[in-house]
C-alpha cells in the first residue's frame, strides 16, 4: 500500500512538474489558469496600466494564436473588447453591481463587441459591425443588450441607441472568480458561446454565425 | 492509511479539475488603448468632445522589469510588434497621412523596425495577429522613419498616446529611455 502510494504521489509531482514545464516554455501563449496577476505600481508620469486591465477575447477563442501557428485561414468571427475590474473581497451582484441598474459588463469604457460576419442571437439577426454591450443584472437573471453608442465610457449608457436585448439565467460557480473574466466557447465551428464569470455568478449567451 | 489515500487523490483531483477550468488570465502585459482626441470616451460621455474620433490604438504593455530593453530584448534590425501578445493595432475613423502618403480610413497592424538612433514605423493589412511572427512585407501599407529621443526617465510600462499638432497628431511611443513620435496629419 505504502509502495503504491510513492509511485502515485511520485508520478503525481512528475505530472505537476511537466505541467509546470510546458507553461514556462510557452509564455509567449495565454495560459488557461485564472491567476491574479497584481499590476506593478506606478513609477513614472507616463501612463501606468491601469488598475482593471484591459483584456480581448476572439471566436475562434485566440484567433490570433491559431491564425500565427497556420492553424485557421479563415476570418475571426468576433471579437470583444472589456476591462477587468477584480472582486478584491467586494460583494459584486447586489453589492457593487447594483441589480436592475445598467452596468458595463467590465470596467472603464464601455464592452465593444464586434461581429465581423452576420450573426443570430436568440433568433435576432444582427448585422456585421461593432456594438457595444452593457448589462441589466438581476438575482436570476440577466438582460443583455447590445447598443449603438461606440466608443463611450461606460458610466453611463445612452437607452436611446438600444438595439436589441437579450435575457439570460443567471448560474452559480462552484469557485470564485476574482477578475471579471469573459470567454467564448466552441459549439461548432459557427455556434459560440459567450460567458460571462464573477464572484459565484456565471451567464451564457449562444451566437450563432 | 487507506482513508488518507482517498482523500489525497479526492482533493487532488479536485485541485486538478479547478487547474483545468479554461479561462484567460489576467496578462502580465495587459492590454490598452489610447484615442485621439485623448480620452474620447469620457469626453463623449460628458458632452465635451470638440472633435470627433480619428484614431485608436490597442496595445499590450510589456513592463521593463529590470531588463535592457532596446538592442537585447528588442533586437536591433528586427521587426518589432510594438508591444506584447497580439500586433499592435490602429485604427483611423477618417483617411489620414502619414510620410506624405495617404491612409484610408480603417483598421491596420502597426510595427516597428527598430534601430538605435531610428525606427522604421511599418503599416500593414494584416489585422488579428500575434506578434511579428507572421509578419509579410507583402502587406505593408508604408514604411516611415522617424528619429529616436531619449527621455529624461526610464519609462517602466511600454506606453502609447496621442498629441495634437499643427497638422494633425502625433503618436508617441515610450518605453526604457527611448521614445518615437510618429506624424499623422489630416
Amino acid at each position: 500500500m505504502r509502495k503504491n502510494l510513492l509511485v502515485f504521489v511520485t508520478s503525481v509531482l512528475f505530472f505537476c512538474c511537466k505541467e509546470e514545464e510546458k507553461k514556462t516554455a510557452d509564455n509567449d501563449a495565454p495560459s488557461k489558469i485564472e491567476t491574479p496577476v497584481k499590476v506593478l505600481p506606478p513609477v513614472t508620469h507616463y501612463t501606468v496600466p491601469d488598475h482593471s486591465p484591459m483584456d480581448m477575447v476572439y471566436f475562434p477563442a485566440d484567433y490570433p494564436l491559431l491564425k500565427m501557428a497556420g492553424k485557421t485561414t479563415a476570418l475571426p468571427l468576433m471579437r470583444i473588447i472589456y476591462s477587468r475590474p477584480q472582486k478584491e473581497k467586494r460583494k459584486i451582484f447586489d453589492g457593487l453591481v447594483k441589480y436592475n441598474s445598467p452596468w458595463r459588463l467590465g470596467a472603464n469604457e464601455a464592452t465593444e463587441i464586434e461581429f465581423f460576419s452576420a450573426a443570430k442571437i436568440q433568433n435576432k439577426t444582427i448585422k456585421p459591425g461593432r456594438y457595444i454591450l452593457y448589462c441589466i443584472p438581476q438575482e436570476t437573471k440577466w438582460t443583455l443588450v447590445l447598443n449603438s453608442n461606440l466608443y463611450s465610457w461606460g458610466l453611463e449608457q445612452n437607452r436611446q441607441k438600444d438595439l436589441m436585448q437579450f435575457e439570460v439565467p443567471v448560474e452559480k460557480n462552484t469557485v470564485i472568480i476574482e477578475y471579471f473574466t469573459i470567454a467564448t466557447e466552441k459549439r461548432s465551428d459557427k455556434d459560440a458561446e459567450i460567458i460571462f464569470l464573477w464572484d459565484d455568478v456565471k451567464t451564457k449567451l449562444s451566437v450563432s454565425f | 492509511m487507506r482513508k488518507i489515500f482517498v482523500l489525497f487523490v479526492f482533493s487532488f483531483s479536485f485541485l486538478y479539475s479547478f487547474s483545468q477550468t479554461k479561462l484567460p488570465e489576467v496578462d502580465k502585459s495587459p492590454m490598452d488603448v489610447s484615442y485621439y482626441p485623448g480620452n474620447y470616451p469620457i469626453l463623449k460621455i460628458q458632452n465635451k468632445a470638440t472633435e470627433p474620433l480619428v484614431a485608436r490604438v490597442l496595445y499590450s504593455r510589456p513592463q521593463k522589469q529590470g531588463r535592457k530593453i532596446f538592442g537585447e530584448l528588442v533586437e536591433y534590425g528586427k521587426v518589432w510588434r510594438l508591444g506584447a501578445n497580439e500586433a499592435t493595432e490602429i485604427e483611423f475613423h477618417k483617411d489620414v497621412k502619414i510620410g506624405g502618403k495617404k491612409v484610408a480610413k480603417g483598421r491596420y497592424t502597426l510595427y516597428a523596425l527598430v534601430y538605435e538612433n531610428t525606427w522604421t514605423m511599418i503599416l500593414n493589412k494584416d489585422t488579428d495577429t500575434w506578434g511579428a511572427f507572421k509578419y509579410d512585407s507583402k502587406k505593408d501599407v508604408l514604411r516611415t522613419d522617424v528619429p529616436v529621443e531619449k527621455t529624461d526617465e526610464v519609462v517602466e510600462s511600454m506606453s502609447m498616446w496621442f498629441e495634437k499638432t499643427t497638422s494633425g497628431m502625433s503618436l508617441i511611443i515610450a518605453w526604457e529611455q527611448v521614445k518615437v513620435s510618429l506624424p499623422i496629419t489630416l
